[in-house]
């Protein structure tokens, strides 16, 4: 076996930019992801029954498919629905999106759903209504609930980016595939593209469970 | 929509739901079963041990899914002057990555129990293993179903991931009909009905098990 590290260093500026279009990815889905899924958990939670129904419908369906065959779907479905020829980056950002914010939609409404409903009671006993009441009173509460779950599921999404790598989005695992395929130094590239992954995966997930630990709820 | 192009091939695609339910059965089974020694190890392991158990899990919290695979499959075999077929590499890989996850889980529930009934334990004369095998585990194992519900749910998953190293499961099966015939629409859809249909039972299941002995997990 020999082997040839230095095929890393010549790719490095390729492996760079990959590396920020997966940290992009990430980045932008969740910023997609939290207000929709705040959305679709308020549609679900007080919205018109039908619109209630077709929420949860849409939040069960999404939690229950293997994102890969999401993203598949994306690719070939979405340009035919929506008639726009999308880039890969940008389905694949639909797609990751699509997932997220279901979960992301599970995560508030079981936050919001975890205030006993007798804190709602008591501040409409007081005067406030139902809006001030969840604005000032359950909102609140219920963020420090759903911080740490928000940041589990930030480490998933980390990883899971890797996954539009199938439809040509070209971030990390893409673009040390590609390496790969063109140089045949294949121990040397999937070792580093797991190494890479492993320099900003480990801290995220060391970050997560300190904010586990700073926002434990104990009653 | 025309979804002859299901039932034209409908022989293929199920062989490839038949390898999908093989592989999460596999990759399930034996993730849980080495996650139970990784959790021991981590509790109750020698002192040197501990260190290298929380690198591990840490270390598949922070790398994705496919990483694992594709090194499983491509360098592993360069590395160990083996080779491999894709489903044996898709359950090392699948097994090395749950694993940790499983053990976490394992952990989790049994460090739930309170420290008290291990005191009482060996007040009464017994060995640590029985205290394990007759108290802590029999309340442990009922409060774990929860996440061994949704581990579940992700091993199945995850077995999706397992078509990127051409396992001919029913991702790749449905990718391959589509390569064939063009009809995206009809055959992702299929898929996608047909992951729901495996999934959402699992996950349902789990949930109305554990409503029903949730009572035997308390103390």
């Amino acid at each position: 076996m020999n082997l040839d590290w230095s095929v890393v260093w010549q790719h490095r500026e390729q492996l760079l930019a990959a590396t920020g279009t997966t940290v992009m990815l990430t980045i932008a889905t969740m910023a997609i992801a939290v207000p929709c899924g705040m959305l679709v958990a308020a549609l679900r939670l007080y919205g018109w029954a039908p619109v209630r129904a077709a929420a949860t419908a849409y939040v069960e369906l999404f939690r229950n498919l293997p994102l890969i065959l999401v993203v598949f779907w994306a690719f070939y479905v979405l340009p035919i629905w929506t008639g726009l020829g999308l880039s890969p980056l940008a389905t694949g950002l639909a797609a990751l999106s699509l997932n997220v914010t279901a979960y992301n939609a599970e995560t508030f409404r079981a936050g919001l759903n975890s205030i006993r409903r007798g804190q709602v009671e008591a501040a409409m006993a007081l005067g406030m209504s139902r809006a001030q009441a969840l604005r000032r009173v359950i909102i609140p509460q219920a963020l420090r609930r759903v911080l740490p779950v928000l940041a589990s599921t930030w480490v998933s999404l980390f990883k899971d980016t890797s996954l539009v790598s199938v439809i040509a989005v070209t971030e990390l695992a893409y673009v040390a595939m590609q390496v790969r395929a063109q140089t045949f130094r294949v121990l040397e590239m999937l070792t580093a593209m797991a190494a890479i992954y492993w320099l900003l995966g480990y801290p995220q997930a060391k970050l997560a469970d300190w904010i586990q630990r700073r926002y434990a709820v104990s009653e | 929509m025309d979804f002859s192009v299901i039932t034209d091939h409908w022989q293929f695609l199920a062989s490839g739901l038949l390898v999908t339910l093989a592989l999460s059965v596999a990759s399930g089974a034996s993730s849980i079963a080495a996650g139970f020694v990784v959790a021991l190890a981590r509790m109750h392991g020698p002192r040197w041990l501990k260190p290298v158990v929380v690198l591990y899990i840490d270390s598949m919290r922070a790398i994705p899914v496919l990483v694992v695979l594709v090194w499983t499959f491509f360098a592993l075999p360069i590395v160990a002057g083996i080779t491999m077929a894709p489903f044996f590499a898709a359950l090392i890989g699948l097994t090395v990555h749950l694993a940790a996850y499983a053990a976490e889980i394992f952990r989790a529930g049994i460090e739930s129990v309170r420290a008290g009934q291990t005191r009482a334990g060996l007040a009464l004369g017994m060995s640590r293993a029985e205290i394990l095998r007759r108290i802590v585990l029999p309340q442990a194992v009922v409060r774990m179903l929860p996440a061994f519900g949704s581990f579940l749910s992700v091993t199945i998953k995850d077995t999706a991931i397992a078509s990127v190293i051409a396992v001919p499961e029913l991702m790749r099966q449905s990718e391959t009909v589509q390569g064939q015939t063009f009809q995206p629409i009809e055959v992702y859809t299929f898929a996608m009905l047909m992951y729901f249909l495996l999934l959402f039972p699992v996950t349902r299941g789990v949930d109305l098990v554990y409503r029903r002995v949730a009572h035997l997990g308390r103390s």
